[in-house]
């Protein structure tokens, strides 16, 4: 290497390294001092108080401890109510689409990723509209299918409120993980089935032994980004059920912004953000470390599939690893989750 | 897609950026005339008023010209941007008076030639912080009281004729109701009501308390409103006492033939009902008349320094207390504090219906605590207490009063934060 | 065979009534949008009894409160520039820190990794006052900028050029193509499946991000349709279902179309299994 294309490489990581001292690193470490004061969102900096900031959110009884602990118990109940559907009938409808005739799997997988392209406040005024207590179409449908006597209130009762933000996340997510799937179940090699096929195995069990192995790495990721993606709940509880009823529905990102815009604290919002972003941190070290270690369990060496692959990569040169960028991916996959 | 493309999208891009960032911060348009940011969060019908009284003055003269942004959360828009001009509830007055955010409101309206006795006493109480106007009263704007002539034929004044109309209304037709309570939403309303037709006050040391016992008492009428006396349905929502006015029976909604709303809902009752809308004051649901509600005041940003600016502003007072200028917020339903043009009202009650209605209620109106952070001090009866209240059918005194003492604390928590 | 033809039939029987489903909360918001208010009020049935075109007339009308247009543009210059700009970045990084000498590169690709796993939360409001600070809100720079400070993106490109042959960039430099030549003629062309993915993925974050613009935006000209429908849908005091409902359809349609049009795209970029 010359010195000349040292001094081109570090032309070519300037623009990256500048953008993520500006809008990432610097964010983080004012965001940190921030906390460490009594800082106003109107007049500015009160002066430092060290970790007070941090002792009134975590202090019972304080308004700020029943904002963040109110809105951290919503937050996980959500996480809680949403993932499990999330992933489970996203891998429902994968293996739907796996099995149906070539002709239909786009239309379909079309069909089901299509809501993704709305935005949250379009899909909130939908369900909002569609789930309205008095008068509203769902309810007008079940009573009129005599299924109910009297309207549900559905975005003003509990558990109905959730029910209605999860089914709104649910329709409006969904197609993401599902295509996830969708490419995972594509990968598993045909002829593990077809052997077991002549095994005469059933269904049950060629999914239980086959399928779910194959597509382990890609649970584990759709996994942890879904629990992510439910920390991060904002728009639904916000326009769907304002927080309510009785605040059960207002999220850590409602709470903080209450704490930011309403009470003016722009220092106490800063440590809710960060106490927040280090239980996400946490939870997501969590699952990376159970599925590490019954990984572990499992003998971690690559698939056949895998090192069939790797090997058909290495062997046909770069015009190849085009079509095979799993090849590289598996690799990753390990390093991140 | 190449490298090349990619390079002049890129560029393309970081122009876009360089022009982005160079037109926000100055105070001056392309035709030369100085701007002055305006915000307000009137996103109702009234918003069309307000912008018809803007567009006016910024054809009526060639030097100013008044830049309007209507926002729901106004309030946070105006913490975070850049604005000269902002309306400010009279609840919120003190908090940003407080907070350094408004200055003294004084010499502009001297330099545009108003005075406190332009106003009327409640208009002049609503923009008064420390003895001083940081406010120029617009409006006040009481609980008004809209009802559906075809179910009910006079205007009813008292509780016990709004139960009485309960009772026979659910004779006819079990969806059918005397009004709504509301879950959420413009409960703040309420809860001042039963504290001004009680003769409560809330606020004590800066902060409200609202743990007195017959505090709690009077709010238990409301939960027997709906429990006890079926006068209200339960469970009805957010803006619950407007939705339920605007359903309709026949299609299996609960409906009510009464309700007790904001004035900034005139134009969607007057195109829903039409000549069977009737207006009333306000009815007397506890122990003596009065009325409750909010007021609307214009607050110039802490941060005007401009001289330029500061003569557009006073000019803007100047045009917008100018009756017949003014006369258009009346239009809207709103009751301006401005005495010229509040005679120009009473003059024309067929035009300005709702605004000579209300007029007549300012005599007993009772204006609302004031404390530092008013609203997030509400907060939590707002969200949590109110809506026990309508869904709850077994709640006791008791339980509510552990409620209000959870709402008081806070309330006292965040008085401290000032 | 004829089981398995019956089999297959139920399937697709299955998935039809599962895509009915799916499609039925757009079907029900373009229906409303006919509605008259008090129809919609009511809301007693899917179809029209009376249909109207009143609510799309005032959204389009001079003296509509609601910028659509407006909003539809800025929403298209935020997410292409955005997208394209994280691509441009993140592929000249990834490069550099894969082929190139650089010095300081352990440490650069460790905070890449390292700022993976820290959340977007605790960085949202103290960059949010920052631009207050610079008086840059309220304009196109915080809602594109901030986007490119993401690691993800130079994380896989990085990823996928390391466990990448080098012979065809060394065959290329013995010809006397320059670094430049390399990267555009060869580098480029064999990571594009990885940058379909990094585009997809980016846009569809921009395109649905609502907390950051709602922090950073005041005026009304200057929102997204995202945040355009939020204070349509907060908005009014008073809120007409059937206006709201034309709304949303007028929000939908471009994001629907592009996403028709561009769907093999998302699906390739989605399922590159390059998102790990």
């Amino acid at each position: 290497m010359t010195n000349k294309s040292k001094w081109l490489g570090f032309i070519f990581v300037v623009p990256f390294l500048v953008s993520f001292l500006v809008f990432w690193l610097i964010p983080l470490l004012y965001g940190i001092w921030i906390s460490l004061h009594d800082f106003r969102l109107s007049v500015g900096n009160n002066g430092f108080i060290g970790l007070k900031n941090y002792v009134d959110i975590l202090t019972p009884d304080t308004i700020y401890n029943r904002t963040f602990m109110t809105s951290l118990k919503n937050t996980l109940m959500f996480i809680v109510l949403s993932v499990p559907p999330l992933i489970l009938i996203s891998l429902g409808l994968a293996l739907l689409i796996e099995h149906l005739p070539k002709k239909l799997k786009t239309f379909f997988r079309t069909v089901f990723f299509l809501s993704y392209s709305i935005s949250v406040t379009a899909v909130s005024a939908i369900y909002l509209w569609l789930f309205g207590a008095n008068g509203g179409y769902i309810n007008n449908i079940l009573m009129k299918a005599g299924l109910i006597s009297s309207p549900i209130n559905w975005t003003g009762d509990q558990p109905y409120a959730w029910l209605v933000i999860v089914i709104a996340t649910i329709w409006w997510t969904i197609g993401f993980n599902m295509l996830l799937f969708v490419n995972a179940l594509d990968e598993v090699d045909g002829t593990l089935y077809e052997a077991a096929d002549l095994d005469g195995a059933s269904a049950w069990n060629k999914f239980r032994f086959i399928t779910l192995p194959e597509i382990r790495n890609i649970s584990i990721f759709v996994m942890i980004t879904t629990v992510i993606a439910s920390f991060n709940l904002y728009g639904q509880s916000l326009l769907i059920t304002r927080g309510g009823p009785e605040q059960s529905t207002s999220s850590l990102i409602m709470g903080i912004n209450t704490t930011v815009f309403g009470n003016n604290q722009l220092g106490v919002g800063s440590a809710m953000a960060l106490l927040m972003g280090v239980i996400m941190m946490l939870i997501t070290g969590i699952q990376y470390w159970i599925s590490y270690k019954s990984d572990k369990d499992d003998l971690a060496k690559p698939s056949r599939k895998e090192r069939k692959r790797l090997k058909r990569a290495v062997n046909a040169g770069p015009t190849n690893v085009n079509q095979h960028p799993a090849a590289t991916i598996d690799k990753k996959e390990r390093k991140i989750t | 897609m190449n490298m090349k493309k990619i390079g002049a999208a890129a560029s393309t891009g970081l122009l876009v950026f360089s022009l982005a960032a160079c037109s926000g911060g100055d105070s001056s348009s392309d035709s030369g005339k100085t701007q002055i940011k305006f915000i307000n969060g009137f996103t109702g019908g009234d918003g069309a008023f307000m912008t018809k009284i803007v567009d006016g003055f910024n054809s009526s003269q060639d030097e100013f010209e008044v830049v309007q942004s209507q926002e729901k959360d106004h309030y946070t828009k105006f913490k975070s941007g850049n604005y000269d001009l902002v309306v400010i509830h009279e609840t919120s007055l003190e908090t940003y008076q407080k907070d350094q955010l408004i200055q003294d409101a004084g010499p502009y309206m001297e330099t545009a030639g108003l005075a406190e006795d332009d106003f009327n006493a409640a208009g002049i109480q609503s923009g008064t912080v420390e003895d001083k106007l940081f406010g120029v009263p617009l409006d006040i704007h009481p609980l008004t009281m809209f009802y559906n002539e075809e179910l009910v034929s006079e205007a009813p004044t008292d509780y016990e004729q709004l139960k009485a109309l309960g009772e026979t209304l659910q004779s006819e037709n079990e969806n059918l109701y005397a009004f709504g309570l509301p879950s959420t939403g413009l409960t703040t309303f309420y809860f001042t009501a039963a504290a001004a037709q009680n003769g409560i006050d809330l606020a004590k040391d800066g902060y409200l308390d609202f743990t007195q016992s017959d505090y709690a008492d009077a709010l238990m009428q409301y939960h027997d409103m709906v429990f006890k006396d079926n006068t209200s349905p339960e469970k009805l929502g957010l803006d619950g006492e407007f939705q339920a006015f605007m359903k309709s029976a026949d299609e299996g909604a609960k409906q009510t033939a009464v309700t007790m709303t904001g004035p900034w809902y005139y134009q969607a009752v007057k195109e829903k009902y039409a000549d069977n809308l009737g207006i009333g004051a306000m009815p007397t649901l506890f122990e003596t008349a009065a009325t409750t509600g909010n007021a609307h005041t214009i607050s110039v940003a802490a941060s005007v320094e401009d001289e330029e600016v500061k003569d557009g502003i006073s000019e803007f007072l100047k045009y917008l207390y100018t009756p017949e200028n003014l006369a258009n917020w009346a239009e809207s339903g709103q009751t301006p504090s401005h005495l010229a043009t509040l005679d120009l009202i009473t003059e024309d009650p067929e035009k300005y219906e709702l605004a000579a209605k209300n007029q007549k209620q300012l005599d007993t109106y009772v204006a609302a605590p004031r404390v530092y952070q008013f609203d997030e001090q509400m907060r939590y009866m707002n969200e949590v207490v109110f809506t026990k209240l309508t869904s709850e059918p077994n709640l006791t005194k008791d339980a509510l009063m552990s409620e209000l003492e959870k709402a008081t604390k806070a309330a006292k928590q965040i008085a401290d934060t000032q | 065979m004829r089981q398995k033809r019956i089999k297959s039939g139920i399937l697709v029987a299955v998935a039809s009534v599962l895509a009915v489903l799916f499609l039925f909360p757009l079907v029900w918001m373009v229906f409303t949008s006919f509605k008259t208010l008090s129809e919609s009020l009511a809301s007693a049935s899917l179809f029209p009894r009376q249909w109207t075109l009143e609510n799309y007339a005032s959204i389009f009308s001079a003296s509509a409160d609601s910028n659509m247009v407006q909003w539809t543009i800025n929403t298209a210059i935020v997410t292409l520039i955005g997208t394209v700009l994280v691509i441009f970045v993140d592929v000249l990084a990834a490069y550099a820190l894969a082929r190139l000498d650089i010095p300081g590169k352990k440490v650069i690709l460790g905070i890449v990794v390292v700022a993976l796993t820290v959340p977007g939360i605790v960085t949202l409001f103290p960059a949010f006052y920052l631009f207050k600070s610079a008086d840059l809100l309220d304009t196109y720079a915080p809602l594109i900028l901030p986007y490119s400070a993401g690691t993800l993106g130079v994380f896989l490109i990085y990823n996928f050029l390391r466990s990448f042959p080098k012979e065809l960039e060394e065959a290329a430099y013995l010809d006397g193509a320059s670094q430049w030549q390399v990267l555009t003629k060869v580098i480029f062309p064999s990571i594009k499946p990885v940058v379909t993915t990094l585009g997809v993925v980016t846009f569809l974050a921009i395109y649905n991000d609502f907390l950051w613009p709602s922090l950073v935006t005041n005026s009304d000209e200057m929102k997204t349709l995202t945040l355009g429908v939020a204070t349509l849908v907060q908005g009014s005091n008073f809120v007409n279902p059937a206006a709201m409902m034309a709304s949303t359809v007028v929000a939908t349609v471009p994001a629907l179309i592009i996403f028709l049009w561009a769907n093999k795209y998302f699906v390739k970029g989605v399922t590159n299994s390059g998102i790990k």
